[in-house]
């Protein structure tokens, strides 16, 4: 997996791509999520993209992520969720904790004008 | 990677995180060169990296020193997957229910209900070698 991330109207964009399955990676992710938190950059969206597919070390991190930010008055939002993901979402019932948009623009957007610093 | 058979072959990873990928690459490949759909190889990659990932951290405690084995067998219709660790097992039974409520923020205990949500079979046995053996079947034949 590859990472790599932007800002736009004050919300982080992280755009992982390839495979999130556990190891070094996975790592990656979380602790650049978690770097995040600790600058106090607490809105947050995962461009999914690009992410062939993610197992359930995956989406660990996304609910840990989610958990942290949420505990600090931000939240994170989930954009471009592939129908593999999405699917993955749904066995787990995990689409009902996530926000999910179907573009960068409209997750971005949904933090609402109060998200420009 | 020793290929025992033209329909069977196997990996052996020593339990470091870091080694799930090549499970994963071995896999896949295989799984390709023999002309498994897409859908399917990502469904199975999924499911065996959770395994793989479950028998390197829960099984062998992450010791290099000790070894998760992978075993593909091919038939024109189905695969099976024997992932195996040098554990000393556990019983899949008492694993929490993930889509509970009270579960359903929990970052881990999902790997196995995701492999079997994947897979058209998921069995747990004792290794004649002493370890954990997960046993996947998948149907791989043409729709």
């Amino acid at each position: 997996m590859k990472l790599s991330h932007r800002e736009k109207n004050g919300v982080v964009v992280l755009e992982p791509h390839g495979k999130i399955m556990g190891g070094p990676d996975a790592t990656l992710l979380h602790d650049q999520l978690h770097d995040l938190i600790a600058e106090k950059k607490l809105k947050v969206v995962i461009d999914l993209s690009q992410v062939d597919w993610m197992n359930s070390t995956g989406l660990g991190i996304l609910i840990s992520s989610l958990t942290t930010l949420r505990n600090s008055q931000g939240d994170l939002k989930l954009a471009s969720v592939t129908d593999k993901i999405q699917s993955l979402l749904t066995i787990t019932k995990l689409i009902t904790v996530f926000e999910a948009y179907d573009s960068v623009d409209e997750a971005v957007a949904s933090f609402g004008a109060a998200t420009h610093a | 990677m020793n290929r025992a058979s033209p329909d069977v072959i196997h990996l052996v990873i020593p339990s470091e995180p870091g080694r799930v990928a090549e499970a994963d690459e071995f896999l896949e490949s295989a799984l390709r060169s023999r002309g498994v759909p897409e859908a399917i190889v990502s469904d199975m990659a999924i499911a065996v990296t959770e395994l793989v990932n479950n028998a390197i951290v829960h099984g062998n405690k992450s010791d290099p020193q000790k070894s998760v084995s992978l075993t593909l067998s091919f038939t024109a219709r189905e695969v099976v997957i024997r992932v195996v660790d040098q554990g000393s097992g556990f019983d899949p039974s008492q694993v929490p229910d993930p889509l509970a409520n009270e579960n359903l923020l929990r970052e881990v205990g999902r790997g196995i209900f995701i492999a079997r949500s994947l897979m058209d079979h998921v069995t747990y046995e004792r290794d004649p070698g002493g370890g954990m053996a997960v046993v996947l079947r998948r149907d791989i034949s043409p729709t």
